[in-house]
């Protein structure tokens, strides 16, 4: 059948299966909190390492940051979904609030994604961090060290609150790069977002592919621009006053 | 009785360049010693020994008559404050909570203690009303003042000072030294680094002139100024008294 554009019908059906896209939202928020929770969680430290660290551990933390860094993410997601021994969870019941039906993911599939892009961003987190923690004035350290802060005191107090703040902008990066990367999950099968959509204009006699990548898209906008927004106002509330030189 | 600051025969060296080569002198409680000395003669480094934020190669130095090598660090740096040329504030805290994260990090105060204490070392620089204001909101001058009060609020036996007007603007110098002159009046033991030879003339009680890692004289500023035994000393005071 002739797939003709933007036609009434299409529209139509898109809004009525809503809670089939509503399932895949609620999956890709969830991968995207997740990964970006883990990549955090590691990443941080493993910023910090970077500066700070000695030795073979610094050595590891490089190495697996490059490692990361280097692979594409579609490859990393299919060697955790493929490669990796997680147990086999079934599936996983979601939803059955906010509107959304209750439906099962597949638990593998879920923690595979969420390992592999959890474990990217920390490998990209942590050079934001890195940067940040560098770009704070030795001299404040060495102030620290002169009223007898020990070096962890004087990381925690004085470094971390500077080099997290400066890290906003970073995360923002992160955050936009990481949602719309959940959508590769779509290559092991996990239900989000991408992988809804297509479920629904592979139905036999449907002709509203463009509809469904349009409000698709249209749902990656609203949550990147959202979400950057509220981080421009976390970065403003939580400003300093700035050196005008 | 020991004296509370003693250098004995004091080498550091950075790789190859002898910084400092045998600096020996000593001082006393509520002493005021001002060090001066041409760029490069070591006197960042002396003072950083004190409270070993640079370890010294051979000799010692004693505070009390005990090494400075035998005492944990944090015991060490206690009783010695130090105030930088760069002032090294910390820019996400008020200057009420530069003073206070030393405070409660280090003397474990409350935060009711630690505010009180704060409040007062302010008020003894002079700034009172800019508790709330950050680092950047501050004049060159006041920041100083501030990480004055921060050094003051620790108690320290022995504070340090290493050029710490040297990066303010001239009409900002007066503001500090004055706070300076204030503290060496209510008997506070410095070691001070300095260029400002107005100061060193009328607030220290002994001039140290260092030069090459070497202490070329030491003695009364009047002396030094007015009657050097040594020719350099005579180049270095006369070129800067000018
Ligand atoms: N951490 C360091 N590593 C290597 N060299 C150093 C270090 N600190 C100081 N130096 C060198 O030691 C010498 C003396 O430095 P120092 O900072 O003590 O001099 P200064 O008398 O304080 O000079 P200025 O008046 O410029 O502050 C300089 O040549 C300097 O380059
Ligand atoms: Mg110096």
């Amino acid at each position: 059948m002739e797939s003709v554009p933007l036609q009434p019908g299409d529209w139509a059906f898109v809004l009525g299966n809503w809670p089939v896209l509503a399932q895949g939202l609620y999956v890709t928020v969830l991968l995207t909190v997740g990964s970006l929770l883990l990549g955090f969680l590691a990443g941080f430290p493993a910023g910090a390492v970077e500066v700070y660290g000695a030795g073979p551990l610094r050595s590891v933390v490089r190495g697996a940051g490059v490692l990361l860094r280097g692979t594409p993410i579609v490859v990393l997601i299919v060697l955790f979904f493929f490669g990796a021994p997680w147990p086999d969870l079934g599936g996983l019941p979601l939803g059955g609030w906010l509107l959304v039906p209750r439906f099962d993911v597949n638990g593998r599939a879920l923690l595979a994604a969420t390992t592999a892009l959890g474990l990217r961003s920390a490998a990209y987190q942590s050079q934001v961090f890195r940067g940040a923690i560098r770009s704070i004035d030795e001299g404040q350290m060495e102030a620290a060290r002169a009223i007898n802060l020990s070096t962890f005191q004087a990381v925690r107090h004085v470094v971390l609150p500077q080099a997290l703040r400066r890290s906003i902008p970073g995360f923002q990066n992160e955050f936009t790069i990481v949602l719309k990367d959940t959508s590769i999950a779509i290559a092991i099968g996990l239900g989000e977002l991408l992988f809804q959509g297509r479920q629904l204009f592979l139905q036999p006699g449907q002709s509203a592919v463009v509809e469904v990548v349009f409000v698709i898209s249209a749902v990656y906008f609203v949550l990147t621009f959202a979400t950057n927004r509220t981080l421009d106002l976390v970065e403003r509330r939580y400003a300093i006053p700035e050196e005008s030189t | 009785m020991s004296r509370l600051l003693e250098f004995d025969g004091v080498y550091k060296a950075f790789g190859d360049e002898e910084v400092l080569e045998g600096v020996g002198f000593g001082m006393d409680r509520t002493d005021v010693e001002v060090v001066v000395g041409p760029s490069g003669s070591g006197k960042s480094t002396l003072l950083r020994c004190v409270n070993r934020l640079t370890e010294i190669d051979d000799g010692d130095i004693y505070l009390d008559g005990d090494s400075v090598h035998g005492m944990d660090v944090d015991s060490l740096r206690r009783r010695v404050g130090m105030v930088f040329q760069g002032v090294n504030l910390f820019a996400h805290r008020t200057a009420l909570g530069n003073v206070t994260l030393g405070l409660r990090q280090v003397r474990g105060m409350s935060k009711a203690e630690a505010r009180e204490a704060a409040e007062s070392n302010l008020a003894r620089v002079g700034l009172a009303d800019q508790a709330d204001s950050y680092p950047a909101e501050l004049s060159g001058g006041q920041k100083q003042r501030v990480g004055i009060a921060r050094a003051l609020a620790m108690e320290p036996e022995l504070l340090l000072f290493d050029e710490p007007t040297s990066a303010l603007d001239p009409e900002l110098i007066g503001e500090v030294l004055e706070v300076m002159q204030d503290l060496a009046d209510d008997g506070m033991t410095m070691l001070v680094v300095t260029h400002e030879m107005g100061f060193a003339r009328s607030v220290a009680d002994t001039l140290t002139f260092l030069d090459g890692g070497r202490v070329v004289e030491r003695g009364p500023p009047d002396r030094l100024f007015e009657r050097p035994e040594r020719k350099r000393t005579d180049q270095f005071l006369g070129r800067l008294d000018a």
